[in-house]
C-alpha cells in the first residue's frame, strides 16, 4: 500500500509531557516534519511525523509514553490552495470520509496527511484520481 | 404506649441477669446449629456442647466466621434447621460476585421485625408516625426489613422504594410523612429535590430520620439535621445478623446500643484477633443468640469501632458502639453500596485494551460521594471515537457491576502513583469517620 506510517501518542493533559517528547526526538536528531495535537477534555493524541518513524516510536516507548504506529495516507500537492481543495475534492467525490488531516511544507510541496475512515477505498480513489501519493518516507 | 421504653424489662435489664439471658441464649443457639453441616463438626472438635457453656466468656472457644465461609456454602451450607422451616432468604448487594445468602425462618423474622420496631421506638417513633422507607424492596434488607419493623411498630408505613425523588417528594407532602429512612446520602439528594420544588425541607412534617448503611461523619448528621428541621439518628445493622435493627442511637445520640439480647459482642484486635483492652478501637465480632435459619457464631464484620464507656442517661443497659471508624478488610462503601476493588478490577481486566494499573478515587463533592476510577492504556491509537467508546462501555459495565455510574478516565503510562513499587488501588478523600 501507498502509505506512510504515523505515530500516535496519548497525553492524559499533564504539564512537561509534549515538551518530554520534543526534547527526546531533539536529543536523537530526529527530525519532526510534522505534528498535531488534537484534545478533548480528559485527553489528547499527539500525530507526528518525524524522518525516522521507527526510531522514534522506539525511543518515545523506551522512555514511558504510549505510542502508537498507524498507516495514513500522505498527498503531496502544489503549496496553493486550488490544489489543496482540489486533492480533497477528489478524494470526497470519490466516496472517501476523512476522520482527520493536517499538512506540512517538504521541498517546497504541500503535503496532506489524511486519516480515511477506509484506507484501502481512499488509496484506490487517490491513485485513480492521478493524486501524488508519497509511500514509506525513508 | 406511653413508656420510652418498647421493652423496658430487655432494654433496661441489669447487665448481670443480661449476661444470663445470653449465656440461655447461646445453649439454645448451639443447640439450634448442631443441625448445621458446617458447625457441626467444629463443635465436635472443639468439644462445644450446649451443657459446655457456663458464662459469656465460653464464647473465646467458639472458632469464627467469615464472609468467605458464607461465599464457600453459598447458598445453604450454613443452615441450620431444615428447609420447610425457612420462609424467606436476603442476599448481598446484587453484584456479580460471590453473593451471601442469609435464610430465615418466621420466627427469625418476627424477632427481626420486633428488634428494629425496639429501634425505631427508641428514638421516639410511634403508631402515631407515618414512615416512608425510601431504601430498595428486594434482596436487600433495608426494604422489607424497615416495612415489618415499621408496622410491628404500628406506623402506617409507605412502601415508596429506592430512587424517583420528585414521587418521594409527593408522597411526603401528600401524606404528611413524619419519618424517613434513607441512607446518609440520600437525606441531602432528597432534600436538595424539595428545594427545586420551593419547598423548604424544613418546613415538611419529617421530624425523624433513621440513617444507615453508609460511613457518615457527625458533621453530615448535623447538616441532614439542619437541612430537615428534623433528628437524624444512625441505624446499624447487617443482612448476616438479619438486617437493620442490630443497633441504633438513643436520643442521647451519643454511640448505638447494640441489642445484647440478640447478639454477643466482641471487640478483637484484627491482627491476633484477641480482645482490645477495654474501650479501645477493634474489630466488631458478632454472635446471633436469637436465630434460627442460620446462626452465626463470631462473624467477623470487619468494621472497626470501640465500646463507649460508662452508662447511658437513657437508662439502657446494652452497650453502646462508638461511629465506625473504618474497615479491617479493603471493603468500601459508596452510595450505600458494599464493594471491594477486586470488583472493579475484575471488570477492568476484560478490556484487552487497558494496562494492569488502575487507581478508585473516592471524593464528596457537594454531598454526594464520587467516584473515579483512572485506568491505564494498555497503547496509545489515533482514534478518539475507539477511545471515547472504550471509556463508554468500561463506565457500562461497571455500572452493571456496582449500581451506580463512576466516572472512567484513561490515562497513560505511570500517572498511577506507586508506593513500594505496589500500586496504590484505592484513594479515598472522604472526611467520613
Amino acid at each position: 500500500m501507498k502509505t506512510i506510517k504515523q505515530i500516535s501518542i496519548f497525553l492524559e493533559n499533564q504539564r512537561g509531557k509534549l515538551s518530554d517528547i520534543f526534547t527526546a526526538l531533539k536529543n536523537q536528531n530526529i527530525e519532526i516534519q510534522a505534528a498535531s495535537v488534537a484534545d478533548t477534555t480528559e485527553y489528547g493524541i499527539l500525530r507526528l511525523i518525524t524522518s525516522d518513524q521507527k526510531k522514534a516510536a522506539q525511543l518515545l516507548t523506551a522512555n514511558g509514553h504510549l505510542v502508537n504506529l498507524n498507516e495514513v495516507l500522505a498527498i503531496q500537492v502544489e503549496p496553493d490552495t486550488a490544489a489543496f481543495a482540489d486533492a480533497i475534492d477528489a478524494l470526497t467525490s470519490g466516496g472517501c470520509s476523512i476522520n482527520y488531516l493536517y499538512t506540512f511544507h517538504k521541498d517546497s510541496k504541500l503535503v496532506l496527511i489524511i486519516r480515511p475512515a477506509n484506507l484501502e477505498i481512499a488509496e484506490r480513489v487517490a491513485t485513480e484520481k492521478g493524486l501524488t501519493l508519497i509511500q514509506g518516507w525513508e | 404506649m406511653n413508656s420510652k421504653y418498647w421493652n423496658e424489662e430487655i432494654e433496661t435489664m441489669p447487665r448481670k441477669k443480661l449476661e444470663q439471658l445470653q449465656v440461655e441464649r447461646l445453649k439454645k443457639t448451639v443447640e439450634i446449629a448442631m443441625g448445621s453441616k458446617f458447625y457441626a463438626p467444629k463443635f465436635k472438635e472443639l468439644g462445644i456442647t450446649p451443657e459446655s457453656i457456663k458464662s459469656v466468656e465460653d464464647i473465646k472457644r467458639f472458632p469464627f466466621t467469615t464472609k468467605n465461609d458464607l461465599r464457600a456454602t453459598y447458598p445453604f451450607g450454613i443452615k441450620s434447621v431444615p428447609l420447610e422451616k425457612v420462609v424467606r432468604l436476603h442476599s448481598s448487594s446484587g453484584t456479580t460476585g460471590n453473593p451471601t445468602v442469609i435464610l430465615h425462618t418466621q420466627k427469625d423474622l418476627d424477632e427481626w421485625a420486633d428488634a428494629m420496631a425496639r429501634s425505631m421506638y427508641c428514638i421516639g417513633l410511634r403508631n402515631t408516625d407515618i414512615i416512608q422507607n425510601t431504601s430498595g424492596y428486594g434482596m436487600f434488607t433495608g426494604g422489607l426489613g424497615i416495612q415489618y419493623a415499621a408496622e410491628r411498630l404500628g406506623a402506617l408505613t409507605v412502601p415508596a422504594g429506592a430512587g424517583n425523588s420528585k414521587r418521594h417528594v409527593k408522597f411526603i407532602t401528600d401524606f404528611g410523612t413524619t419519618a424517613l429512612h434513607c441512607i446518609p446520602s440520600y437525606a441531602t439528594r432528597l432534600a436538595a429535590a424539595f428545594q427545586e420544588e420551593g419547598i423548604d425541607p424544613s418546613k415538611t412534617t419529617v421530624h425523624t430520620l433513621i440513617i444507615g448503611a453508609e460511613p457518615h461523619s457527625e458533621a453530615q448528621r448535623k447538616r441532614i439535621e439542619e437541612i430537615w428541621g428534623a433528628k437524624a439518628y444512625n441505624n446499624f445493622g447487617m443482612s448476616e445478623m438479619c438486617g437493620p435493627g442490630v443497633a441504633i442511637e438513643c436520643q442521647e445520640q451519643n454511640g448505638m446500643h447494640i441489642w445484647e439480647d440478640n447478639y454477643i459482642v466482641e471487640i478483637l484486635d484484627p491482627e491476633t484477633l484477641e480482645p482490645v483492652p477495654e474501650g479501645e478501637l477493634g474489630e466488631l465480632v458478632l454472635t446471633t443468640l436469637n436465630r434460627e435459619a442460620m446462626p452465626l457464631f463470631r462473624y467477623r464484620t470487619r468494621d472497626l469501632t470501640r465500646i463507649l464507656p460508662g452508662e447511658c442517661p437513657c437508662g439502657r443497659t446494652h452497650v453502646r458502639l462508638a461511629r465506625f471508624q473504618g474497615r479491617s478488610d479493603d471493603m468500601l462503601i459508596v452510595k450505600g453500596v458494599n464493594l471491594y476493588p477486586i470488583q472493579i478490577e475484575k471488570i477492568l481486566m476484560q478490556f484487552p485494551e487497558l494496562a494492569s494499573d488502575y487507581l478508585i478515587t473516592i471524593e464528596t463533592i457537594g454531598d454526594n460521594d464520587e467516584m473515579t476510577i483512572e485506568a491505564e492504556l494498555a497503547q496509545a491509537t489515533d482514534d478518539f471515537g475507539m477511545l471515547q467508546n472504550l471509556t463508554k462501555e468500561i463506565t457500562r459495565r461497571l455500572k452493571d457491576e456496582l449500581l451506580f455510574t463512576p466516572k472512567v478516565k484513561l490515562v497513560g503510562k505511570g500517572v498511577i502513583p506507586q508506593s513500594d513499587g505496589k500500586a496504590k488501588r484505592v484513594n479515598d478523600l472522604r472526611n467520613n469517620h
